[in-house]
């Protein structure tokens, strides 16, 4: 028996009511693809957002579900979707957890739809540089399977062991080789997915079509709030001929800041573009020193192609004053670029950690960093607040700053606290209050500053796909909730 | 026997599970409960009595092979996961869980030394008082004595004298299931029957047997009366010697299966791969994952017994991996039984040797 206490619970559906589906449900997955026990409860609750961390230290979950069901087809998604649509079930679709924000957490208890079953790749198009992968696909195993076939997926969040296709689609992922590959948004042609009602559609794999908007794309960053994404089609390219490492210093941001603006101007696109402020750059990469900003860059494909490019952004960033500090270093990102340890020690040292990444447009990326990094050092507690900027576009940039703080008791009160801080100075600066976390539980308290009247159309959206409500209840700022204010 | 190492513990049930996409049981379950840090976590609920021992978080923090695949991409280098799952199974049954299903297997091992319920009397055979001990394991004696009798005749081939010894279990089952006091009990007989043998060197051809020898004897306090040598070692260093002289084989092509132990534990994948090479005529295919990044069959910690429907989807997983058009050979009793599906033919490295020389 477990007294595990939860924190965020809004409410549970009668016994009775989970009792009849579930022995519905088993007619569509089968009994051994449903559990109530404790144990499934417990792990299928959270995701990776550092409050259900902190609380796990101190014996508490935020909310537990009552069901975990795991589909193995579209099928069994829609008719899954269909009974708990008709009972008023709450149903929150689960990739691997590894979403920032709380997303995944069953705020209303109801169902887990754990998706790892659904995790087949169903057709290699190679004439057409097109997969069609099912959502519960891990990261990992999807660019392993791409690279059997000679391809590679050219998407990888740091996340790439730890998190789905479908979750990728769900929270608007982005990849460490953006810059070149795009996120994921530009790599999806198109998906299927399943509405609350169990309506399963689909878009069509054509590279663009003038045919009104596109309903099946308009799943992409809904996390689980419309449906069920449960497959897509995604871009592939032919695993490069080479690849070309460069690192430079600056003596300022915005000098780095500049220099990239005018490469991606030039019409250049390294695969991986990595601009660290001066701690950042002394934090990766200890024999560059941590008083200069670091930009690190890698380009890959046919090496002409590199070559040329090398060429041209050596050029630019030489005029912007850079010092060519050789490729060594970017090999040494590529070893440590998936190692997240330092947030387990420091968790249990006490610390309340988190990264919070915004969009910038060149005009106002220096001074939203700036901006930030102030609001946040200017919270009792906090250590540390650095950044860098990643995935590049010719409008501007994504700025990820990582925040450490050790506020003794009151860990909530201090999370709140640099939250608030942080995103009153984003929205002040005009950036946008994420690049590719998502909003999940967290972040939504912020949606209705940075959508305004959007937001009423995407509730309106929601409404019409949703009418129950019973697709990840309480998540992308849809519903206050109450037990959880910023 | 070792204590719930709580500070790595917490490092991994912290970690966002970064080598799900390795571990073999989550991987063909899809449940989180059984994710790498999904069973840390676990364990560390019932470390913080924040949970009470019952059967169904027993079966949890069970459902761990011990292959080490989460190794490949953990960033905490003291952090042996499968290990802190085994230390938390020990306190466990300490604290009166019940796996019911390894129950008869515990009894077995009470009963006859063996997990499989058949005493290893029967193995005792060569030259008493012989330099060399041979120690097959319960598993090759109970799924494929062929492999014994292969490793017999390399001796005889090499002209070597040899003696097998009434072998009792390693120990290991008893202890992947909790039960220490059996565990010790077994270890100690069996370190009375090698001192009883009056051999100086034992081969151990099986990875388990010999991780247990090597490694956690030691850790429980008991030294070892002899030197171990593992058979992959052993054979190939007959192979150069020159007692061993292989000919052609009769098979154009084999795909080995590197065992998870020999593998990762004990960093052995050049010696099954020297021998294989050293047979004229015999193509090597590697599989997509192999050497230290091989993927486990499904056998380890005796999943075969305890998980058969786990352990034999995870087997077809990895035969997915292995060239359909070769033979699979492997250096493990679990592996060879485990592989042992959908027609294909699976040998043994000591039977692939014996047939070429
Ligand atoms: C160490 C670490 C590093 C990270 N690095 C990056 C990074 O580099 N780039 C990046 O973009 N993100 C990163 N993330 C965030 C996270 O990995 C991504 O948001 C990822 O896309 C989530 O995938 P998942 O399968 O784990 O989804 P989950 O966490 O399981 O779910 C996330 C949300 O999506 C919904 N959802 C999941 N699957 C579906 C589906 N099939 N249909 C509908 N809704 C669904 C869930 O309900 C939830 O709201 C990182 C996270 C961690 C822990
Ligand atoms: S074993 Fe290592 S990589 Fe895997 S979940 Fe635990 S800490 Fe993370
Ligand atoms: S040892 Fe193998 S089965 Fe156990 S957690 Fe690690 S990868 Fe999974």
């Amino acid at each position: 028996m477990s007294r595990v206490k939860t924190i965020l619970q809004q409410g549970k559906v009668k016994q009775a009511v989970i009792d009849k589906f579930r022995e519905n449900a088993a007619d569509i997955v089968g009994a051994d693809n449903i559990s109530s026990g404790e144990i499934d409860l417990l792990s299928t609750c959270r995701d990776y957002w550092p409050i259900s961390s902190i609380w796990m230290l101190e014996g508490a979950v935020p909310a537990l579900p009552q069901l975990v069901v795991w589909p193995n087809t579209t099928e069994e998604v829609s008719r899954i979707l269909a009974l708990a649509n008709e009972k008023k079930i709450p149903v929150v679709p689960y990739g691997e957890g590894s979403g920032a924000l709380g997303g995944a957490v069953p705020l209303q208890g109801g169902i887990m739809l754990d998706l790892k079953k659904m995790n087949r790749a169903r057709k290699l198009d190679e004439l057409n540089q097109l997969v069609t992968v099912e959502c519960g696909m891990n990261g990992a195993l999807y660019e392993e399977y791409l690279n059997q076939n000679g391809y590679t997926g050219g998407h990888f969040p740091q996340s790439l062991r730890c998190s789905t296709v479908g979750g990728w689609l769900a929270c608007r992922a982005a990849g460490q080789f953006s810059t070149r590959y795009g996120k994921i948004e530009d790599i999806v042609v198109s998906l299927e997915a399943v509405l609350s009602d169990g309506t399963i559609f689909s878009g069509r794999s054509v590279p663009r079509a003038a045919t009104g908007p596109r309903a099946d794309l308009l799943m992409v960053g809904s996390e689980g709030v419309l449906g069920v994404i449960t497959a897509a089609d995604l871009r592939i390219w032919p695993l490069p001929e080479k690849r070309h490492f460069a690192t430079y210093t600056f003596d300022n941001l915005a000098d780095g800041l500049e220099a990239i603006r005018k490469f991606i101007r030039a019409g250049t696109r390294p695969a991986v573009v990595r601009l660290y402020d001066a701690q950042e750059t002394g934090n990766h990469f200890p024999e560059l020193g941590d008083k200069r900003p670091g930009l690190i860059l890698l380009f890959e494909g046919a090496e002409p192609i590199i070559t040329a490019e090398a060429g041209v952004v050596d050029q630019i960033v030489s005029g912007q004053g850079a010092v060519d500090a050789g490729p060594d270093f970017v090999e040494h990102w590529l070893e440590t670029r998936f190692n997240v340890s330092a947030a387990s020690r420091l968790l249990q040292k006490g610390a309340v950690l988190d990264t919070i990444e915004v969009t910038t447009n060149w005009h106002n990326a220096h001074s939203t960093y700036q901006a930030m990094q102030k609001a946040i050092l200017s919270e009792e507690g906090t250590m540390m607040a650095s950044g860098h900027w990643s995935h590049v576009y010719p409008e501007g940039a994504a700025l990820y700053m990582t925040v450490v703080g050790f506020p003794g008791e009151n860990k909530i009160g201090y999370y709140k606290s640099i939250w608030r801080a942080a995103m009153k100075a984003c929205l002040d600066e005009g950036a946008a209050i994420s690049h590719h976390h998502g909003i999940g539980l967290h972040r939504g308290a912020w949606m209705e500053e940075e959508h305004g009247r959007g937001l009423e159309v995407l509730k309106k959206v929601k409404a019409a796909l949703d009418p129950n409500g019973i697709m990840n209840p309480g998540k992308l700022g849809l519903e206050e909730v109450q037990q959880w204010e910023k | 026997m070792g204590k719930v190492n709580m500070e790595e513990l917490l490092n991994c049930a912290l970690c966002p599970n970064i080598c799900r996409c390795e571990c073999p049981v989550l991987q063909v379950t899809g449940r989180e409960a059984v994710a790498p840090a999904g069973k840390a976590r676990l364990a560390a609920m019932l470390q913080k009595e924040q949970l009470d021992w019952d059967e169904e978080v027993l079966d949890a923090v069970s459902h761990c092979l011990s292959c080490r695949g989460c190794t490949i991409h953990c960033p905490f280098a003291e952090l042996s996961l499968c290990d802190e799952l085994i230390n938390a199974r020990l306190a466990a049954k300490a604290g009166g869980a019940r796996l019911p299903q390894v129950e008869p297997y515990l009894a077995n091992l009470k009963n006859y030394g063996s997990p499989y319920g058949q005493k290893n009397e029967t193995a005792v055979c060569g030259e008493k008082g012989a330099e060399i001990l041979y120690y097959a394991g319960c598993t090759s004696m109970a799924n494929n004595p062929a492999s014994i009798e292969a490793a017999r005749s390399l001796f005889s081939k090499a002209g070597l004298s040899y003696q097998m010894i009434d072998e009792d279990c390693c120990g290991y089952p008893a202890e992947i299931w909790g039960d220490e006091e059996l565990a010790r009990r077994l270890a100690e007989e069996n370190l009375r029957k090698m001192k009883e043998s009056g051999a100086s060197t034992m081969v151990t051809g099986c990875p388990e047997c010999w991780l247990t020898f090597t490694g956690h004897y030691p850790e429980w306090g008991l030294e070892l009366p002899l030197e171990i040598i593992d058979a992959p070692a052993y054979f190939l260093g007959l192979l150069k010697e020159g007692r061993l002289k292989p000919g052609r084989a009769d098979m154009k092509k084999v795909s080995y299966h590197d065992p998870c132990i020999w593998a990762r534990a004990a960093q052995k994948t050049a010696e099954p791969r020297e021998i294989i090479n050293k047979i004229p005529g015999l193509e090597l295919h590697e599989a997509s994952s192999s050497g230290e990044k091989t993927r486990c069959c499904g056998g380890g910690a005796m999943f075969q017994l305890s998980y058969p429907d786990t352990a034999a989807a995870i087997a077809r997983r990895r035969l997915a991996e292995l060239a359909e058009d070769a033979a699979i050979v492997t250096a493990c009793p679990f592996c060879r039984e485990g592989l042992l599906q959908e027609n294909r033919q699976v040998l043994e490295l000591v039977e692939l040797l014996d047939r070429t020389c």
